[in-house]
């Protein structure tokens, strides 16, 4: 049982304020993401939570307990580092056995968790070995076995595969995955990579300039991002945003081009962008119908292929397309919008649209 | 076989090489092994005399009153080492644990703990041999205005305290180089290693003793070693403070003292003997050398790379 509530959170260094009133509640065994770019504050959430960090202003209960003036160590929280900060002096069992000893287990318990963590993360031959002789992935996996060992009530995990090559990172992701389901531990994980939020978060939340943009399930976020920072944040490529002008239910773009769509927000709305991923739009050789468009770059992916193009306005979009075909740079093409993926945003201040 | 051909590369190295090498040896070199030399003959002042082999040796570790004085030197040596171990490298530890955590103040403090450090010992000698005049003294004057007059003491003056009262002054001098050296181990300790410490416990004690201390091994493997070289080669300060005859009644009476009036003479030792002067020099630079390299080989096994 682990139930999290952040209720007005500041984080304040000096006269700097990081975080500007973090409100949030987690429930148990819920895999939660913080996503963010780089300086959003997430990490620094994460070390709140933890509690290697005071907290300005606010409040952090865990299962109805204010948790803001408890050290550390006697939250039930356990950490994994970006840089695992294993004991460079103490082989992996010392590393896992460290902790435990601490909380004041009986040997025989110390002995029979070390066993279960090593057996699930498979670390049973490495156990006698110093961190310095382990790959980048078996620390890791000592990293997270180290924290399974205190069978905390909460796991956070402060971007644990940014340190890990990319073949190694799709493997390690799995990994987590599959522990979260194995143990049902509540976690928090943050990463700045989109993907890792994606593919582990039950939900993710999308953190900017010290703010939530968005709390939601990757299918909410991807589906219904609520304001143009978390829509061009999530998804790959990301969404490009184009300033159109309205004429009845035809869209314009400054200086080349025009559309109709059959689904635009109300007609006395104010001035609205229209957000459009690599799928929403169907492109075509030469120019017609449509919005006029120069190709800058053709990205080859195997499977598919996506095609950089830019609107007579200049902003630049990415359609994927089939991998077959080929587009030289400068080719001119113009391109069509499916209505019903197209997002709307206020010109204003970003807000989503409805339409 | 290769040949070193004197031309063009060769001819550069060569001529780079030899004049740090001809120094080396004339002035590094030369000298050891002649006060090794020198050990092994009999002296008439400057005047040197038959080959003796190890009876010089033999006299100043067996004859008396020579074997009871090197025996008297040798232990106060001893003490030395081990109070300062715990006065200034022990006290270092701790002074650099302090400012690393950053306690208030510490900007200050930094720059405090290490100024005595970078003083001239003879200044500091001679500071605190004004420090502990037994009458104008600041330290029997500052325990008089504090209504401890039973405490004052003539510190230099007699046997009980003027060891320690050099042994104090030396860690009021050098305290700073080992928190230097420590305080630069510990910053080198990632910090997240430290918050994962944290993760795990609150206590202070747990911290220092399982994490921060196996991991400034490296800082504590120069403090140790220079400790010990410096222990038992401690000349100035003594010279300084008590004499060269390590008054009051030899009771600080060290090696480097020892050595010195034994070979040079003084006013009260009487005549200089080279010979004996020699085999003593040979004997400390020996057992310098033999426990300085056991000491580095133990504490080198223990070191981590970080």
């Amino acid at each position: 049982m682990a139930r999290l509530s952040l209720r007005g959170i500041k984080k304040r260094f000096r006269t700097t304020d990081v975080l500007h009133g973090i409100d949030l509640e987690i429930g148990d065994r819920e895999f939660v993401v913080f996503v963010g770019p780089s300086g959003c504050g997430k990490s620094t959430l994460l070390r709140l939570i933890a509690g290697l960090d005071p907290i300005s202003e606010g409040s952090f209960f865990l299962n109805g307990q204010q948790m803001n003036e408890v050290p550390p160590s006697r939250r039930g929280i356990a950490m994994v580092f970006q840089s695992y900060a294993l004991y460079p002096h103490m082989d992996v069992y010392e590393n896992m056995a460290f902790g435990a000893r601490l909380m004041g287990l009986s040997r025989a318990e110390v002995e029979a968790r070390i066993a279960e963590a090593a057996r699930m993360l498979r670390l049973e031959e490495y156990l006698k070995r110093k961190p310095r002789e382990l790959s980048g992935g078996q620390r890791q996996r000592v990293a997270i076995a180290r924290a399974l060992v205190r069978k905390p009530e909460v796991f956070l995990l402060d971007e644990p595969l940014s340190n890990l090559d990319a073949a190694l990172r799709s493997d390690v992701r799995l990994e987590i995955a599959r522990l979260h389901r194995q143990i049902g531990g509540t976690m928090i994980y943050v990463t700045h990579d989109q993907v890792e939020a994606m593919t582990l978060a039950d939900r993710i939340v999308v953190m900017n300039l010290g703010r939530i943009e968005q709390v939601g399930t990757p299918r909410e976020l991807y589906e219904t991002p609520a304001n143009t920072f978390v829509a061009t944040f999530i998804g790959s490529p990301k969404m490009a945003l184009i300033d159109v002008t309205r004429d009845g239910d035809t869209i314009g773009v400054a200086g080349g081009g025009s559309q109709k769509l059959g689904r635009l927000p109300a007609a006395d709305a104010e001035a609205f962008k229209v957000g459009v991923r690599p799928d929403a739009l169907t492109l075509r050789r030469g120019e017609g119908e449509g919005l006029a468009a120069t190709v800058v770059y053709t990205e080859y992916l195997g499977d598919n292929a996506f095609v950089y193009a830019r609107l007579a306005d200049g902003t630049q979009v990415s359609v994927r397309t089939a991998p077959g075909e080929t587009y030289d740079p400068d080719e001119k093409v113009n391109l069509t919008i499916a209505a019903e993926t197209a997002h709307f945003f206020s010109a204003a201040d970003g807000r989503r649209m409805a339409a | 076989m290769p040949q070193l051909r004197l031309t063009g590369r060769g001819l550069w190295i060569t001529v780079l090489i030899a004049p740090p090498l001809a120094f080396v040896a004339l002035f590094i070199v030369y000298p050891i092994v002649a006060a090794f030399a020198y050990a092994f003959y009999d002296w008439q002042g400057l005047a040197r005399g038959d080959f003796v082999g190890l009876a010089n040796f033999h006299h100043v570790l067996f004859v008396e009153p020579y074997a009871s004085w090197t025996r008297n030197a040798f232990t106060h040596n001893i003490i030395v080492f081990f109070a300062l171990m715990v006065l200034q490298n022990g006290v270092g530890f701790i002074l650099a644990y302090a400012l690393w955590r950053e306690l208030p103040g510490a900007r200050f403090h930094r720059v405090a703990v290490f100024l005595p450090v970078v003083l001239s010992t003879i200044i500091v000698g001679y500071l605190w041999k004004l420090f502990l005049h037994p009458i104008f003294g600041v330290v029997n004057q500052s325990l008089k205005a504090v209504g401890l007059p039973f405490l004052a003491q003539p510190w230099l003056g007699q046997d009980s305290t003027a060891l320690w009262a050099l042994i104090f002054a030396n860690a009021w001098h050098m305290v700073g180089f080992p928190t230097l050296v420590f305080l630069a181990g510990m910053q080198r300790i990632p910090t997240e290693i430290l918050d994962a410490v944290r993760m795990e416990t609150e206590s202070e004690w747990v911290k220092i003793t399982k994490v921060v201390w196996p991991l400034v091994a490296p800082s504590a493997t120069v403090v140790f070693v220079l400790l010990f070289v410096g222990a038992f080669n401690w000349f100035e300060l003594p010279y300084i403070m008590a004499g060269l005859d390590g008054s009051p009644y030899g009771s600080t009476d060290v090696l480097g003292l020892y050595f010195y009036r034994t070979a040079f003479g003084n006013v009260s030792a009487g005549q200089q003997d080279f010979g004996l002067g020699s085999a003593l020099a040979v004997l400390i630079f020996v057992f310098i050398a033999a426990v300085a390299s056991v000491i580095t080989v133990r504490l080198r096994a223990r070191e981590i790379q970080i």
